[in-house]
């Protein structure tokens, strides 16, 4: 038997090795998400909504601390005061060998399809926890987040899609004034996001959020 | 002794009669005596699948103690090496086999001279598939890509996983921690086996470690029939990830089932697929099958606890 999910550290979460490179964390990241993503075929029948809700949750959080190196730092430490990884050897900058013609090592060419927006729209239509989500009058980062994640779609995803900067997507989603994109960005940025995600009315939902976080500050 | 694989999973007509069948078939070819028992007694066809259209006799008869010894009931099979307990003349499911009668048989099937015996168990989770699924630790478990199949796999092994807990406790503590996983982990809890043993871990510590010792020791396996060109390859590895990351229990993928037109033709011309269509892929993926469970080998389950 081994340990319940939500006890696994963040590398046994997405099946990964302490010293994987970032390219490894979002390709484990992506895998993960096509498995507990609603409608899959290998997990609908296997959780409940909220199961899968809080699953979900657990890689996105493991997802955010493993590709941010000060977090990654943190958590890390964490797990060698808790003797479940070894402390990292200081090593030495590698030595550039020459490469084989034949062999390039790229990550994969294929690109993750994205979803079409009737799919998406589909999956609005059908989720309560979105139209809950739309029919308040604030709309926070955690608020897009959550319809992010319960839509199935992962911030590599937007990324791509939107060419907005990763980092840029996860500020938004924190919704933190000090870490927020230039101002004359933001409401493109969050305006483009919308509409990746598939939702109407992006004006005045970007409105909703463009109040929702000034009045964090 | 015996090695034992209990094959079942899915919902009805994803190929557990034509698998068993070729693996049967396969064992026996590399020299393994093997038998197959068809233990899907409401609709049993192993016989037609082996190509024995009229058995002579077959399990009802040691059931109705016509045939005193299991053994006897055996019948040879056209093919060098396989033989059958054929299911056919059955009126009744083997759901409703008195207890008596299914600890009888159990019984009898651990002491039956042969290298391999094989038992379709048909769909459906009753607790008799359970409890003949619950005699190795090699259960085959098989479905098609469709999530109703899907499904289907997963309720049967959570079953099999609740139904070997349950064997631990009498019936006044089991239900008391139903009624404890339920306050615990919400409503609806009681059937889930991951929930129930992680009550138990806290009630009664030594009972919980007898359990996951021999949860760990289950090798089940998993085979993904009919799949077609557009599927996806990967189901198969990507379940038994979650049945060992969310259930704690190992599954082993072994491989997937080419869906293929040539299946139908050679049930219906009551011939060998394999011999008949060797060079298709499926016969290829079920060589590949069979090779690996033939030398595989897992511990025969005593029954102590039934
Ligand atoms: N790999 C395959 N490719 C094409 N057809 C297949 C394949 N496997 C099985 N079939 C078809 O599915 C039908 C049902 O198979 P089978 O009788 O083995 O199912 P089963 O799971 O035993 O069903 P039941 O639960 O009713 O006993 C077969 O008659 C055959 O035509
Ligand atoms: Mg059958």
């Amino acid at each position: 038997m081994r340990k319940d999910f939500n006890q696994l550290n963040y590398y046994e979460m997405l099946d990964l090795q302490p010293n994987a490179v970032p390219y490894e964390i979002r390709h484990a990241y992506n895998a993960a998400m096509q498995l507990y993503q609603p409608g899959s075929l290998v997990s609908y029948s296997f959780f409940s909504e909220k199961e899968r809700r809080e699953i979900l949750a657990l890689i996105e959080k493991a997802y955010q601390t493993l590709i941010n190196d000060q977090l990654r730092k943190e958590y890390d430490d964490e797990l060698v005061r808790r003797g479940e990884i070894d402390a990292k050897e200081e090593t030495a900058p590698e030595v550039k060998k020459p490469v084989s013609v034949f062999h390039i090592s790229r990550g994969p060419t294929a690109r993750t399809v994205f979803v079409s927006s009737d799919a998406l729209k589909d999956r609005i239509s059908q989720s309560q926890v979105i139209k809950d989500i739309l029919a308040q009058s604030v709309l926070s980062g955690q608020d897009l987040k959550q319809i992010r994640t319960e839509l199935g779609l992962t911030i590599e995803q937007i990324a791509e899609e939107t060419k907005i900067r990763v980092n840029h997507i996860q500020s938004i989603e924190e919704g933190q004034a000090q870490n927020l994109p230039p101002a004359v960005f933001l409401k493109g940025f969050v305006k483009s996001y919308l509409k990746c995600l598939g939702l109407e009315s992006v004006d005045e939902l970007s409105a909703r959020y463009m109040n929702t976080v000034s009045c964090l500050k | 002794m015996a090695h034992v694989w209990p094959i079942g999973g899915g919902k009805g007509g994803s190929g557990k009669s034509f698998i068993t069948s070729s693996l049967g078939r396969l064992s026996a070819e590399l020299g393994k005596k093997t038998l197959i028992i068809d233990l899907d007694l409401g609709a049993a066809n192993l016989h037609t699948l082996v190509g024995v259209p009229e058995p002579k006799k077959g399990f009802s008869d040691f059931i109705r103690k016509k045939i005193p010894l299991l053994q006897d009931t055996v019948v040879e099979t056209p093919s060098e090496n396989l033989y059958l307990i054929s299911g056919a003349h059955d009126n009744f499911d083997v759901a409703n086999l008195p207890y008596e009668q299914k600890l009888k048989t159990l019984r009898a099937i651990a002491k039956l001279d042969f290298d391999r015996i094989l038992l379709d168990l048909g769909a459906g989770t009753s607790f008799n598939t359970l409890d003949f699924f619950l005699i190795s630790q090699n259960g085959i478990f098989i479905t098609t890509p469709e999530p109703t199949s899907v499904e289907n796999v997963y309720r049967l092994i959570r079953s099999i996983y609740f139904r070997r807990i349950r064997y631990c406790f009498n019936i006044t503590d089991f239900k008391e921690m139903e009624t404890e996983a339920d306050r615990q982990f919400g409503e609806g809890s009681y059937n889930k086996p991951d929930c129930l043993m992680k009550v138990i871990a806290r009630t009664d510590p030594e009972k919980y470690l007898q359990l996951k010792n021999e949860f760990s020791a289950f090798r089940f396996k998993l085979i993904i029939n009919q799949v077609r060109k557009h599927d996806n390859i990967s189901l198969g590895l990507q379940m038994s990830r979650m049945v060992e990351k969310h259930l704690g229990l190992n599954m082993e993928f072994l491989g997937n089932v080419a869906y293929d037109d040539h299946v139908h033709d050679a049930i219906c011309q009551q011939v060998s697929f394999m011999e008949r269509y060797p060079y298709t892929k499926t016969a290829s993926d079920l060589r590949e099958l069979g090779k690996h469970i033939v030398e595989s080998v897992g511990k025969q389950l005593t029954l102590h606890y039934m």
